[in-house]
């Protein structure tokens, strides 16, 4: 795991590339602690920080080529690296280290742009052509690890996270209240959105070449719904089992210890069960409580600890705690959060680097792919609304949202009515989320009224030629692999998080193999609203009877409530008028208004969709402050392995290699 | 209870609740769905409200003809439970 970041820059003084590219990898060294390195030549600089994990020894960054021609700076892990290595060396490749970004190298030198569906992994790259100019960035399928880029004057810019571009000399953030409304009301970023003008991020599944012959983004893999489908039930669960035990004896790869992070729920257990299975040895994990008894999931972590029997570790969470943290942790997640349950991740991360753990596992992933969430199950109900009599309908809803106090017995007179205006589409192909977006369309409101908030995800959904054929519940998946997942789960709360505190997670859940298993199997056998009944199937007689049985328990944080327990100095600036009207783009009188009411009113007053809107208030906020007024420390420069590749360093001494 | 007093009590509620204020950029008429003031929970809310405050009972078959709407059908329809016009004092 590692940070990257780079750019092209034709017309410049090459003198400032060092000092750029330094300075960029500096804002970004909390990503890759046991190293820097750069690649500057006359026409840029390409550079990485490195979290050694896979040949500690050997794998420093920037890599060449043999030739000393094209140079990768690679961040991620593509856990496939020893099949992949035997392919490419009956090919004739010859190897110099045990790494995986050489094996990356070799596979794009080797294969070309077909190289990047066979990696099965997390991963982000950019490969230098010191010849021609080129460059091209790659990031995997599901957007597991970040790659943003920018066009600066006449540079092009790059890095795993926006903040390395804050040591480009005269690059000016700007939020875009476009961008800013599309997030709002969806909740997350689309695939391209940073909530910035001018800045964007690779689409996960997608490459970039950019450089003097042009530039040109493709998608090289797309998520596919039409897998063969599974015919016998029992195959069905064998095959769901095997795929999850081979994705995680995959991303057990490592050279240093890989740990486990235990949420109580099911998903974390079977991939620590499965962790166990592999290596004959329980995993060390990692688990988050709460004080707040509501949210807190202590009971299950401790009985899925004690029948894994290794080491278990804990940190507790008081609603100060987020407050104390969220600035920080909005600074690291660069992007408008809906919701503070990032911030214990960020508290998870430092205890888990704090016993040495710099990788470990989690279970991200399973819910999209095994139909796990309510979502799922609203979608199917509403979609049969029509169909059903009233008892089932009854029946089927009691069934969903359980954290949700509203969708109780006494009020599903209202609930019912409710599903009645919502069982038929309103907006073209997001029939699945109409009601969760009833939620969006409220924190939409903090901005002024512009362009349809929902316009961008509608033109994403119209552009896709195979998503109109899809069935509703595959929609909702699409949807949820496009926004929730990549924009919040494995960036805010996920990579960011760990990133923050260099410690690298990995997703069993994101195997392609198991994402097709699960696809192949999904409503064949059972009507859906059994949550996630054939993955329980497959692992029933690894986990304690009370995991198997346990309902999906959201994980959720104080929010607005974290601030009344906490109030960090500089809330009160924050949300103060005159530093809210800095923010041209936000609608002032309801912003104050529910700044007002979030810190003043019973907090049983403040409803999810308020908690969400003030969350989002708050970080849009930190970040223009952080990025627009950059009103952040400057850290200071790495230690940087330099490769000077510049005319300038031929001339008098020749290529060479130096710490700067 | 006159015209005026359960109109502004509904009008007073979602004003409150739902942040906003009815005016000429925010009509009285307008969908509180599409405009992102009403979400699940706050259309029970509001069922709730209407039933404690005015001791109407909802019907599902009331309910499923998007009696809950705007702030103008959700007038009306309390008015017509109360058993009298809209324009009508009582």
């Amino acid at each position: 795991m590692c940070g990257i970041a780079g750019f092209l820059a034709s017309a410049h003084d090459p003198s400032r590339f060092v000092p750029q590219i330094g300075g960029m990898l500096a804002r970004i060294s909390h990503r890759g602690p046991d190293g820097a390195g750069a690649a500057v030549y006359d026409q840029g600089a390409i550079g990485a920080v490195r979290l050694s994990i896979v040949d500690v020894e050997h794998g420093d960054q920037p890599m060449c080529d043999p030739s000393g021609r094209m140079w990768i700076a690679y961040n991620g892990e593509v856990y496939n690296h020893v099949e992949l290595r035997r392919a490419l060396e009956a090919r004739g490749c010859v190897f110099r280290t045990r790494c995986d970004t050489e094996v990356v190298l070799q596979a794009w030198l080797t294969w070309g742009p077909e190289c990047l569906a066979r990696l099965n992994g997390g991963f982000a790259f950019a490969i230098l052509d010191t010849v021609s100019g080129q460059m091209v960035l790659a990031r995997d399928r599901f957007g597991k690890r970040p790659l943003f880029y920018t066009r600066h004057q006449d540079s092009f810019l790059f890095a795993s996270e926006m903040k390395a571009f804050l040591a480009v000399p005269d690059f000016q953030f700007r939020q875009d209240p476009v961008q800013l409304g599309s997030i709002l009301a969806q909740w997350t970023p689309l695939p391209t959105q940073t909530g910035f003008e001018g800045v964007a991020s690779l689409p996960p599944g997608s490459w970039m070449e950019t450089g003097p012959a042009g530039t040109q983004i493709r998608l090289y893999t797309q998520l596919r719904f039409d897998v063969p489908p599974e015919t016998d039930e029992a195959h069905a669960v064998a095959r769901i089992r095997d795929s999850v035990h081979q994705s995680v004896a995959l991303r057990l790869r490592s050279d240093v210890e890989v740990g486990v992070y235990l949420s109580g729920g099911l998903d974390s257990a079977i991939v620590a069960k499965a962790a166990a299975n592999v290596t004959g040895t329980p995993p060390t994990t990692f688990s988050i409580a709460f004080d707040d008894r509501r949210l807190d999931e202590s009971d299950a972590q401790t009985v899925m600890a004690r029948a894994l029997g290794g080491r278990h570790h804990t940190v507790r969470i008081a609603p100060g705690d987020i407050a104390a943290d969220f600035a920080t942790a909005v600074y690291h997640a660069e992007m408008p959060t809906f919701r503070s349950a990032f911030v214990p991740m960020y508290r998870l991360a430092a205890l888990t680097r704090a016993h040495g753990i710099k990788v470990i596992l989690s279970g991200e992933g399973a819910d999209e792919a095994f139909l796990g969430y309510d979502l799922f199950k609203e979608t199917l109900l509403r979609k049969a609304w029509a169909s059903l009599d009233d008892t089932t309908r009854r029946s089927r809803l009691a069934s969903l949202y359980p954290h949700l106090e509203h969708y109780g017995a006494d009020d599903m007179v209202a609930i019912t009515g409710l599903y009645q205006q919502f069982a038929t589409e309103r907006m073209p192909g997001l029939f699945s989320h109409e009601l969760r977006f009833q939620n969006g369309r409220f924190a939409a409101r903090l901005l002024r009224k512009g362009a349809d908030p929902f316009a961008p995800l509608l033109a994403n959904v119209a552009d896709d030629p195979d998503f109109a054929a899809l069935e509703p519940v595959q929609k909702a998946q699409w949807l949820e692999y496009q926004t929730l997942l990549p924009g919040y789960l494995l960036s805010t709360q996920g990579e960011r998080m760990s990133l923050a505190h260099g410690v690298e997670n990995r997703c069993p859940f994101l195997d392609p193999g198991v994402v097709e298993a699960a696809f192949a199997s999904n409503l064949r056998f059972d009507d859906g609203f059994t949550e996630k009944r054939l993955l329980r199937k497959a692992f029933a007689d690894d986990l304690p009877p009370e995991i198997v049985q346990r309902r999906k328990f959201p994980y959720r944080a104080p929010d607005a409530a974290a601030f009344r327990a906490g109030r960090p100095d500089w809330l009160e600036t924050v949300l103060s008028e005159g530093e809210l009207r800095k923010l041209p783009f936000l609608d002032h009188r309801f912003a104050s208004a529910l700044a007002n009411k979030a810190m003043t009113r019973p907090l049983d007053q403040i409803s999810t969709k308020e908690d969400q809107a003030f969350v989002f208030l708050l970080s849009i906020a930190l970040l223009h402050r952080n990025f627009v007024m950059r009103e952040t420390d400057t850290p200071a420069m790495p230690r940087m392995m330099l490769h000077d590749l510049r005319q300038s360093a031929s001339h008098s001494q020749g290529n060479f290699a130096s710490l700067t | 209870m006159n015209d005026a007093s359960y109109k502004l009590k509904l009008r007073n509620f979602i004003e409150e609740r739902f942040l906003l204020t009815f005016d000429e950029e925010f009509p009285e008429n307008s969908d509180l769905f599409r405009e992102g003031a009403m979400d699940s929970f706050g259309y029970v809310q509001l069922h709730r409200f209407i039933e404690n405050e005015f001791g109407i009972t909802f019907t599902e078959i009331d309910l499923s003809q998007g009696v809950l709407v705007s702030l103008t059908q959700i007038q009306d329809y309390v008015g017509r439970r109360l058993g009298q016009s809209t324009a009508t004092d009582i």
